[in-house]
């Protein structure tokens, strides 16, 4: 049996069996078929359901008399990623806050996760990360073709004809490893602040390694932020209009 | 010649070194005793050189700002995100060198 955080343990009491049935039917074999749940779908279902449950309080306790704290906090957050959105995206930035505010604050929480003990930081494994990547790839390239039309082909291509053959495949590989650099800063990141702590948790078993957690804490809140402003530059770059 | 004189001396002292690592290590494949060497010596050339190019960056950051603190929220932006990309490049090699050694 492998370690689990008590939450994924749950899960995998009550779930455990159905998700290994279901993911047999589509012919995928889990390592452990007992406990199919990894920790890193338990956190990531956790941090979806904080969420959720945040942004229902949120919805239910909307006021223009009396806000309360959560709204506070919501319209921070909105101010803080239209603002940035305005300034990095320019014009039509309102139709991506959504996207953006989403996905900073649940890389945020997933990030912050791992400083409270008992869980773990869902993005220190490399496929949640991973799949952060895809979808912020997807999603740019979805809304650099709706805006651009068959004309955004022209941002692969070079300035004159003759480059063309030689700038594409470059180009494509360009897109293609900002996937790679998305997934490998954020997860490296995580997974080396918990192995530094470790680290000096087994050198040093008093006070030491609380710095090293106060450091982990700047660099959950650093990446969720980095991860954020790259993905709105990408979509700043494939919205662009003159190129 | 003083400093050549060290240098052949730790030289010396290196490769007296290398037949006590040897030993212990019969039984793994031949080369394994270097791993935990050159994954040190990778790590640390990575960090190191990052350090010295978050060095530069940082320092010219501040400084433009002290020149004209107004540009604050693009100054920062930018900083941040040379640091982030930086900051990648050693993470590379701490992902590869976790990759390779086992």
């Amino acid at each position: 049996m492998p370690t689990q955080t008590l939450f994924t343990q749950f899960l995998n009491q009550h779930f455990g069996a159905f998700t290994t049935s279901l993911l047999q039917a589509v012919h995928v074999h889990p390592k452990y078929p007992a406990y199919p749940i990894t920790d890193s779908f338990a956190m990531e279902l956790l941090v979806f359901l904080v969420l959720i449950a945040y942004f229902i309080l949120v919805r239910m306790t909307l006021s223009v008399e009396k806000p309360a704290g959560a709204q506070h906090l919501a319209e921070m957050t909105h101010e803080f990623v239209s603002e940035q959105g305005e300034q990095i995206i320019g014009h039509g930035s309102e139709r991506f806050t959504s996207y953006l505010t989403s996905l900073g604050l649940f890389i945020l929480l997933a990030n912050l996760m791992g400083i409270i003990p008992g869980l773990k930081s869902p993005t220190a494994y490399a496929v949640v990360p991973l799949g952060f990547a895809l979808v912020t790839f997807i999603y740019y390239h979805y809304h650099g073709i709706r805006e651009n039309g068959w004309a955004y082909i022209k941002q692969f291509l070079g300035p004159v004809w003759w480059l063309y053959p030689l700038l594409l495949p470059i180009e494509i590989i360009s897109h293609l490893a900002r996937v790679l650099s998305l997934t490998v800063r954020l997860y490296a990141n995580m997974f080396a602040g918990d192995l530094v702590t470790i680290a000096f948790f087994s050198l040093v078993p008093v006070g030491i390694p609380l710095i090293f957690l106060g450091l982990h804490l700047g660099v959950a809140v650093v990446q969720a932020y980095v991860f954020f402003l790259l993905a709105a530059i990408y979509l700043s770059l494939a919205t662009a209009h003159d190129h | 010649m003083k400093k050549l004189q060290y240098l052949f001396m730790s030289l010396a002292a290196l490769l007296f070194a290398t037949p006590a690592f040897a030993q212990s290590t019969a039984a793994a494949s031949p080369g394994a005793q270097w791993v935990p060497l050159a994954a040190g010596l990778g790590m640390a050339l990575a960090a190191g050189l990052c350090g010295l190019g978050q060095g530069k960056a940082t320092a010219s950051a501040t400084e433009a700002l002290a020149r004209n603190p107004g540009a604050r929220p693009g100054i920062f932006i930018f900083l941040i995100l040379g640091l982030a990309f930086i900051e990648s490049l050693a993470l590379f090699t701490f992902v590869i060198i976790f990759l390779k050694v086992q």
